[in-house]
């Protein structure tokens, strides 16, 4: 019997004046899962989270965080990443992450100890001193992370959390999320990156137009999407559409260009080495090929028609 | 909620201590204005130094130009620059800074004045600094009005000594008048008592003599008169004796009628009782009676004594002569001397008190300006400290985190304005010290009596802030909407200038500001020197119109974070 959900959406809507943000979404999080909110800019990501959060009243539906309705103690068990950078600039590591801490209710014992452990968690124990606004980048965002989970929350809302960060603070933020959910909280990323949805989260839910269009494992959204894996090949030589089209394994020929490339679409990726076996026996000297296998931005554009990152700037 | 308060209340004094922008605008700022302010606008109350150069040209060079020039020269605010030319001066005031007005002592005004004229100053005034020109004019006017009541004084004075020396002299001569007056009387009864004694000798011996005369003139005439009476009476006793005889007769006969009464009656018989009686003989002299008639008279004894006239029944008047003609130059000088020293008539002015007890009648320029500007930078640093920072915490996204962690944003604002009210208070309290060490402002009776205006003008300013917040529609429109309420209300209160100066309109409007009350609060209580009671009118308009702000300011901020 699965875990009860500790953070519930029930046929939530919110306008902003005639325009519908959010339609009708029911979702649900349960502990130790990551579930990824996905969707181009606009969709609706936000809103939704800000409902979660209860920053925003719904105009229809209701939210239940952990069974209840959010009353303000309640509300002590959600953790906020925002998207932006909620902290106090001029104050330092150390006093941002305390402010929030105290904040949350915890005693200043409690405090104190959480504050020393989240530092040491998110790497900026050494930085604990120094002013928020001197920080890099990657730091400002693992500052952020360390604000919404010091007290330990057992639903946890990331909004875009690695936007604009270098690669080494990225894996640190996401291997901080996944190590916070194997210790049973429930959470709910909402991003663009695909990539970072695949590697981390456990459940995807897709949103477009403020509705949720697609909901399942990424294994399942994926096949939702009905994609096939592709094989992008550089070769010299000719060779004719046809001659393509019958290699074992090769489903049909996606793209193919004059300057010796072509783009194939396989009936699974396992069938790899066969059309490449046959390429080779059909004399075609590859000089350099890519693997693709059927992702989240295939399945959205599957089921949506457009890309989702077109207004990823 | 409460916690939410007190956290809210910590971290921003901790961004407060982070912020040296903020803490410059709150505390060195103001003191900057509030000096340059007080300096400036201060020399209208006289209280600067050196602030206008005025040129003077003395043509009179005598007591009165230099009683001006020296009294103009101890003004604190007036820098005096001799000159000898009119037109040197009036070009002067037209075309140099910090020369509203020049003075020209015009030749002959010392003694004009001294004869009792009406001399008259020229002035060359600038129009266009007519203020300038006012507080200056109003200078002079005091000067010149020194300057007479000075020379009035003088005159008067001189007048009192020449009285007093008269008054001296007629002293002394009134002295010598009267001890002629003496020797004149001493010799004058010397002489009366030698004539005096001399008349009564004169008088007794005319008196003895008399008397003497008088005795032997009544002895002679009491002899012969008592002779007379002798001789009289003796011829008297002889027809007395004769009488005597007669009427021891009768009595015999009367003894022998009454017999022969007897003898007829028996004779008679039973008619005896028809005779009538016989009349009855009168009762004879007795005979003792009789002999008294008959002694001799003994002659009365005159008393042929003369009454003594007393020896001091004669008093002998004469005249005194006392006054020996000098009896009315002495009155004169008496009467001379009793006169008072003449009094010039006295010049009207004035002598300003202060309308309150113990309050001061000279007002130190900065006991206006560091409350005045104190408040406005008290505003303005409420627009930063509550709706700036509201605004960041907007941008920053800090406010809605802390919301998500089950803080009431009502217990976030009025945190936020708490940590601002305190700020605030320790800005003015900073402020007043800074003033009153720097520029020596009055604290009134109980300097501690000035935190009641002073928190509630922060709780109002700081209720005002988050009211500002609440109707900006964004960041950067906070600061023309807040600076401009700001300031307008710092006007209109009357933080800049008294309130007297607006219209009455503006005056009205001022009513419902909390500015207006604050200063009067501090009006009161610093300058009129009144008791802290004088201040809970005002402190109850502000907390009420901070209360207002604050009401419409977190039901319009609740109301608008969806």
């Amino acid at each position: 019997m699965a875990a009860p959900p500790i953070l519930e959406a029930i046929e939530i809507s919110k306008y902003y004046g005639q325009r519908l943000a959010v339609d009708n979404v029911t979702l649900a999080v349960r502990r130790g899962e990551i579930a990824a909110l996905l969707g181009p800019n606009g969709a609706g990501k936000t809103t939704t989270l800000s409902i979660l959060a209860t920053l925003l009243r719904p105009d229809r539906g209701r939210i239940l965080i952990d069974g209840k309705s959010p009353k303000d103690a309640v509300r002590r068990t959600i953790g906020l990443i925002p998207q932006s950078l909620a902290l106090y600039p001029t104050l330092s590591v150390a006093q941002n992450v305390w402010h929030f801490a105290r904040m949350q209710g915890l005693s200043r014992k409690q405090a104190r100890e959480s504050c020393s452990r989240v530092l040491e968690e998110v790497g900026l124990g050494a930085r604990a001193h120094d002013a928020m606004h001197a920080l890099s980048g990657g730091m400002k965002r693992l500052l952020n992370l360390a604000c919404g989970i010091v007290h330990q929350p057992p639903a946890l809302m990331l909004d875009e959390p690695t936007v604009g960060v270098d690669l080494q603070s990225r894996e640190r933020i996401l291997s901080s999320i996944r190590r916070y959910a194997e210790n049973g909280a429930a959470v709910i990323y909402s991003t663009h990156y695909m990539e970072e949805a695949e590697r981390i989260c456990d459940r995807v839910l897709l949103i477009d137009r403020g509705k949720l269009i697609a909901e399942g494992s990424l294994e399942q959204v994926v096949a939702l999407g009905g994609g096939k894996p592709r094989v992008e090949i550089t070769y010299r030589g000719r060779l004719p559409n046809e001659r393509f089209a019958r290699l074992t394994g090769v489903h049909e020929i996606a793209a193919m260009s004059s300057e010796g490339k072509a783009t194939l679409e396989m009936n699974s990726l396992a069938q790899f080495g066969d059309v490449l076996d046959g390429l080779r026996g059909l004399g075609l000297n590859v000089i350099d090929f890519m693997l693709h296998s059927p992702n989240l931005s295939d399945a959205f554009i599957a089921l949506t028609g457009r890309e989702l990152r077109d207004q990823v700037q | 909620m409460l916690r939410a308060i007190w956290l809210t209340v910590q971290n921003e004094a901790r961004l407060l201590i982070k912020d040296p922008i903020v803490l410059f605008m709150l505390l060195f700022a103001p003191l900057v204005i509030i000096t340059v302010a007080g300096y400036s606008l201060g020399s209208l109350y006289g209280s600067v130094t050196n602030s206008f150069r005025v040129p003077v040209v003395d043509l009179d060079h005598g007591a009165v130009s230099n009683g001006i020039i020296a009294a103009l020269k101890s003004e604190r605010s007036v820098a005096v620059e001799l000159l000898d030319n009119p037109e040197e001066a009036r070009r002067l005031v037209t075309q140099r800074a910090r020369t509203p007005i020049a003075i020209v002592i015009p030749a002959g005004t010392s003694a004009a004045l001294a004869a009792g004229q009406k001399p008259h100053l020229i002035l060359f005034v600038d129009p266009v600094r007519q203020i300038e020109v006012d507080a200056l004019e109003l200078r002079i006017s005091e000067l010149c009005r020194v300057v007479n009541e000075q020379a009035r004084l003088a005159a008067q004075k001189q007048l009192e000594a020449s009285s007093h020396e008269l008054h001296d002299k007629l002293s002394r001569l009134t002295a010598e008048v009267e001890q002629e007056q003496t020797k004149v009387r001493t010799r004058v009864a010397r002489s009366q008592a030698a004539i005096e004694s001399s008349v009564r000798k004169q008088i007794a011996e005319a008196q003895q003599q008399a008397t003497t005369e008088a005795e032997a003139t009544i002895k002679e005439r009491e002899g012969q008169a008592w002779r007379d009476v002798e001789q009289q009476l003796s011829q008297k006793q002889a027809i007395l004796m004769d009488i005597q005889r007669y009427l021891i007769e009768l009595q015999s006969s009367q003894h022998a009628f009454e017999q022969w009464l007897q003898q007829l009656k028996a004779l008679a018989g039973s008619h005896a009782s028809d005779i009538p009686p016989p009349p009855a003989f009168p009762k004879p002299v007795s005979e003792v009676e009789l002999a008294e008639l008959t002694k001799p008279v003994t002659p009365p004894k005159v008393d042929s004594t003369l009454p003594q006239a007393p020896t001091n029944a004669f008093s002998i008047k004469i005249a005194k002569k006392t006054s020996l003609g000098d009896s009315k130059l002495s009155a004169e000088l008496e009467q001379f001397q009793s006169l008072n020293t003449p009094t010039l008539p006295g010049t009207l002015g004035f002598v300003a008190q202060p309308a309150g007890a113990g309050e001061a009648v000279a007002v130190n320029a900065f006991d206006l300006y560091v409350p005045g500007f104190g408040i406005t930078f008290l505003l303005i640093g409420m627009m930063l400290g509550v709706a700036l920072t509201l605004f960041d915490e907007r941008d920053w996204g800090t406010l809605k985190r802390l919301q998500v962690s089950g803080a009431p944003l009502p217990g976030l604002l009025i945190g936020k304005l708490i940590a601002r009210i305190i700020v605030g208070i320790a800005q003015m309290v900073l402020l007043f010290a800074a003033g009153w060490a720097l520029f020596g402002i009055a604290l009134g009776r109980n300097p501690f009596a000035l935190l009641i205006p002073i928190t509630a003008i922060s709780f109002a300013a700081a209720a005002l802030g988050l009211l500002i917040a609440s109707i900006s529609r964004a960041h950067d429109s906070v600061m023309p909407l807040g600076v401009t309420i700001s300031m307008a209300m710092a006007a209109i209160g009357g933080c800049w200038w008294p309130l007297d100066f607006e219209p009455g309109w503006m005056r009205d409007l001022a009513q419902w500001m909390p500015t207006t009350w604050t200063m009067q609060s501090f009006n009161d209580l610093m300058v009129r020197n009144q008791p802290w009671s004088v201040s809970w009118r005002p402190l109850a308009i502000t907390m009420g119109l901070g209360t207002i702000f604050l009401v419409v300011g977190i039901i319009r901020f609740v109301t608008l974070k969806d």
